[in-house]
């Protein structure tokens, strides 16, 4: 009988049973998306929590993506299990001893407060197309009015309660949302490669930037698809927001490195052959050197000459996409990375990647692109625009 | 008081019932959820009603045993009959990429620092057995200049703080009360976190049925009174199984007899396979 | 407070209300009994048939086989090792009879780096130059016994008791015609044991039998070391019975036990170089024929023909019996 697995490749010793790669793509997306959620999240906390006015224009937007992004957050996941009909097993009978069973917590808790701020974001618009509809989206409109067309003053004082309530909660949800996943890889003590205290900070913090650098690539994009001009003051909101956060990034990211190769422990050099070997490209190169340490030059420059116009929108975006190149490199390298290297240390695998089946490139491509489907199927029902005559209450 | 000065104080009235009212609804439902939260770790806790019947089976207790394993490795001849019977015994997949059990060869040869380390999954030793379902060790070394040889066995070791039952969402592996990790295959969701847990590798999926699969000491072979599968095939007694609550059991002479260590005994796991004769580079 | 947020409060409380009902609802009900696992998994995996039987199940139908099983060596190899579980048996049918013997005992005794010593392990080449194990061991009971006859005889007192044997034997050990065997120079454990097992009636012979039967065990332990301490046979004698060229051939799976050249590498099988051709080929064929008891010669000797019994005494016929020892 064919095997219905692909056994891995390897060099050196490694454990019989780990010759199958358990984890694959699909569960180096599923941070990466999560990572999104958080980090347009934290745009839109930065326009509604602190107050970066300059951030409007991209607030509900934000909020939009971050909601679609959620909702393609269980897929990966649900097509990785054995069981997926079982899934709900952690939600009913949580091992609270597993970082993983905060999932089903974490993550139906967020996408109820996503919807909820939504909601409470769009009701003016809602009310509005509710009452002047008369077709089915008019139905769902009213549906989602909850019978109620209040929007006076007195109501209007609740919801911004409401919202900045919302807002804040969100910020340290968002956070718990993703930092578990990276609890879950720090806190696991049979692979060195992902055992250390500062992971569930860099999955934060790239998560950060992952999500604004989104945020300034839809933001162009809507601007250009909309042949609107864009605001450079918000741009260079995001630009700043990207910059500082990178750095953070960088520095953690060091640190956790430097960390391994300092404390020399056993199994250094295999994960000394490994980085300087297979992962020479995907971690030295690609996720620091051009996805980091290149857009953190760059807007170093554009921040320090005081870049603005034309110049200063491409230089955002190119950035911008090769943050959202870098910190998915991370998440690659880090799963797939920790997986390649044997638990025995001695020993090296191979990770080969289906293109097509469940859990493919496929799928992986499929999955991270689906969001950006989504949004725009929302941005129609519920546009973000702050430039529109009929647009979101702020 | 004029008429003025009531409605006021009605109304400050109305409003104070309403907000009593609002008040009490909102604690009512928060401590009716909380009781119905709680009823079920409450109710589970109470002792089940026949407290005197034997679990898990009625010839059986699990009270009254704690069972261990010992691997003697300077017995072990590297047959691997052990990873046979297990597989057939298991209905573990038979491929020789997933193993409850197999045995790991170890070579110093002359002149070379690191040690030669190849087990069942090596191509070399499949094509010696001529197939992924059969399994045997080449004879790759015979012309070589060998300092220092051996094999040793390895399986699960049902450590007392299984970073696997630690980090399963949902319940699904949990270590028993006579002290064996056990994988409820009716409620694993197939997350494979506790394959990337286990610090030995003893873990692996199993595609076919969805679920983590790992040794389970033959529980129930053991609760039968039978011996492990790979126990019970071992021609050179290189594996010894029995009950530590029995002083003259084969276990606790071993581990009396002997001395004994774990691996990795910095993971703080606290396993329960007790190893004598193996070297430097064992892990 | 606002209608709206009113019901959206509802909805909330009601959502949890539900989730607070459902999780008790679907949560198994054995679950949380002794820990945080389904309690029932326990017995569900307690009650798995098992599939290897152990070998006091074999011995229910199979009780002499057993027996000799388990006083010999190979106690500690369980029965389904070689035969497979005997789940579902024998219901199912039979059990397989291996056969290819030289992969499945070579697993275990071929000679292997790392193998401890204690391991009896031979190099299969040269142990048995490729041929099936089961050929010479039985795997019931694997140790040829024959290998452990002791010698303790007198070759004066010998000398002197074989003034009875040379009318057939030769007065030096070395036979007159090609019939009888020469016994100058042959293993004392050999001529101890085989004497001894004409004596008991575990051999036969029509001539040897009535012979051995009138001698003590001293005479036969004397008799031993006297033919022994003789010189066998010098010139090597050519055959005219068979070609040599193709017994050496054949004799490459008489080795292990008879060497290379038809010295015994132990004393308690007998040396055949030199040894008349006549004499083997009859000895060859009573084996086959079974009327020469031995369990390994009986196996041997099943797959020869007798072109082949002529050609491999032409062989060992032409063999010097000088060692260097």
């Amino acid at each position: 009988m064919e095997p219905i697995i692909a056994f891995a490749p390897y060099t050196g010793w490694v454990y019989p049973n780990e010759t199958v790669f358990e984890w694959s793509v699909l569960i180096a997306v599923y941070p990466y998306l999560t990572g999104l959620v958080a980090g347009a999240f934290t745009v839109s906390s930065l326009y509604q929590v602190f107050g970066f006015e300059r951030l409007k224009p991209v607030a509900h937007l934000a909020l939009l993506t971050s909601l679609c992004c959620m909702i393609f957050v269980p897929t990966p996941l649900l097509l990785h299990l054995g069981h997926p009909e079982r899934a709900f097993n952690s939600t009913i009978t949580p091992h609270l001893t597993s970082a993983m069973a905060a999932f089903g917590f974490f993550a139906s808790f967020y996408v109820a407060l996503l919807m909820l701020e939504g909601w409470f974001a769009y009701r003016p618009f809602i009310v509005e197309q509710a009452q002047k509809r008369t077709d089915l989206l008019g139905r769902f409109y009213r549906l989602l009015t909850l019978g109620s067309y209040d929007v006076s003053e007195h109501a209007m004082r609740y919801d911004k309660k409401w919202i900045f309530a919302l807002a804040v909660i969100g910020i340290p949800a968002a956070h718990g949302l993703h930092g578990y996943v990276g609890f879950m890889y720090g806190s696991l003590k049979a692979r060195e490669w992902w055992s250390s205290d500062l992971m569930p900070v860099i999955f934060l913090f790239s998560a950060i930037i992952s999500g604004v650098s989104l945020l300034a690539v839809l933001y162009v994009t809507s601007c250009k698809l909309r042949k609107i001009a864009v605001d450079l003051a918000c741009l260079k909101g995001l630009a700043y927001t990207i910059w500082a956060f990178i750095m953070v990034a960088l520095v953690l990211e060091g640190l956790e490195f430097a960390n391994i190769v300092y404390k020399g422990r056993e199994g250094v050099d295999v994960i000394m052959q490994y980085v300087t070997g297979p992962l020479l490209i995907p971690y030295f190169i690609l996720q620091f050197a051009i996805g980091a340490i290149t857009p953190f030059l760059w807007l170093s420059y554009m921040i320090w000459r005081g870049t603005t116009g034309k110049a200063l929108v491409v230089g955002v975006t190119v950035c911008a996409i090769l943050v959202l190149f870098s910190v998915f490199m991370m998440r690659w390298n880090v799963v797939i990375g920790g997986q390649e290297i044997s638990k025995t240390g001695k020993g090296l695998l191979s990770y080969q990647m289906p293109f097509f089946g469940k859990e493919g490139a496929l799928m992986a491509i499929i999955l991270t692109l689906a969001p950006l489907g989504l949004l725009y199927i929302l941005t129609r029902l519920f546009p973000p625009w702050a430039d529109e005559a009929t647009h979101a209450h702020s | 008081m004029s008429k003025q000065d009531t409605k006021p104080s009605l109304e400050a009235r109305r409003e104070f019932l309403s907000k009593l009212g609002r008040a009490a609804t909102c604690t009512g439902a928060a401590v009716g959820a909380a009781a119905l939260g709680v009823m079920p770790a409450v109710s589970a806790k109470s002792p089940p009603s026949a407290e005197a019947d034997s679990f898990p089976t009625k010839d059986y207790d699990w009270t009254k045993h704690q069972w261990a394993f010992g691997v003697d490795a300077t017995k072990c001849i590297g047959c691997l009959r052990c990873v046979e019977a297990c597989k057939h015994e298991n209905d573990v997949p038979r491929n020789a990429h997933q193993f409850r059990t197999w045995v790991e060869r170890y070579v110093h040869i002359e002149g070379e620092d690191a040690v030669r380390i190849d087990s069942q999954q090596d191509p070399v030793n499949i094509e010696a057995s001529g197939s992924e379902k059969e399994f045997r060790f080449a004879n790759r070394y015979k012309d070589a200049k060998v300092e220092k040889a051996f094999f040793v066995p390895k399986l699960c070791n049902h450590c007392t703080h299984p970073a696997c039952v630690q980090v399963c969402p949902t319940g699904a592996t949990y270590r028993t009360k006579d002290g064996v990790v056990l994988i409820d295959h009716d409620y694993c969701i197939g997350c494979r976190y506790c394959v990337q847990a286990c610090p030995y590798g003893a873990r692996y999926f199993n595609e076919e049925k969805g679920v983590s699969d790992k040794c389970t000491w033959c529980y129930h072979r053991i609760t039968k009174g039978l011996q492990p599968a790979c126990v019970e095939v071992c021609p050179v007694d290189a594996r010894v199984f029995g009950d530590t609550k029995d002083k003259e059991s084969p276990i606790s002479l071993f581990i009396r007899n002997n001395r004994v260590q774990v691996l990795r005994p910095e993971s703080g796991n606290a396993p329960n396979v007790f190893y004598v004769g193996i070297d430097k580079e064992v892990n | 407070m606002p209608k709206h947020i009113f019901r959206l409060l509802s909805l909330i409380a009601g959502f949890l209300v539900v989730a607070m009902i459902a999780i008790p609802l679907l949560t198994d009900k054995s679950f949380y009994r002794f820990g945080h696992y389904r309690a029932d998994s326990v017995p569900e995996i307690a009650a798995q048939e098992p599939v290897l039987q152990t070998a006091n199940y074999c011995k229910g139908c199979h009780a002499a086989r057993h027996a000799q099983w388990s006083a010999s060596n190979h106690k500690s190899v369980t029965c389904e090792v070689c035969h497979g579980a005997a789940k579902g048996h024998p219901q199912n049918g039979k059990l397989p009879i291996p056969k290819d013997t030289a992969k499945l005992c070579t697993l275990c005794h071929e000679a292997m780096t790392g193998r401890p010593k204690t391991q009896p392990q031979v190099q299969v080449a040269q142990h048995s130059g490729g041929q099936q194990c089961a050929v010479c061991h039985n795997p019931h009971s694997p140790k040829i016994a024959a290998a452990t006859t002791k010698v303790t005889g007198n070759a004066a007192a010998g000398k002197q008791r074989a003034a009875a044997c040379s009318a057939c034997h030769g007065a030096d050990g070395i036979s007159p015609n090609d019939t009888w065997p020469n016994l100058a120079g042959q293993n004392a454990a050999y001529l101890v044991r085989i004497l001894a097992a004409y004596k008991s009636g575990d051999q036969k012979d029509v001539a040897m039998t009535p012979l051995a039967q009138a001698l003590g065990n001293a005479d036969i332990q004397n008799l031993a070391a006297h033919y022994a301490s003789l010189d066998c046979p010098t010139a090597p004698g050519k055959s005219a019975i068979g070609n040599a060229v193709a017994g050496k051939a054949l004799a490459k799976n008489c080795a292990a036990c008879h060497g290379e050249t038809g010295i015994a590498g132990n004393p308690a099988w007998p040396t055949l170089a030199a040894q008349k051709p006549g004499y083997l080929v009859n000895v060859l064929k009573a084996f086959k024929a079974g009327l020469r008891k031995d369990p390994m010669m009986a196996g041997v000797s099943r797959g020869l023909s007798d072109a082949d019994i002529a050609n491999l005494a032409a062989f060992y016929a032409e063999q010097s019996c000088k060692t260097t020892k």
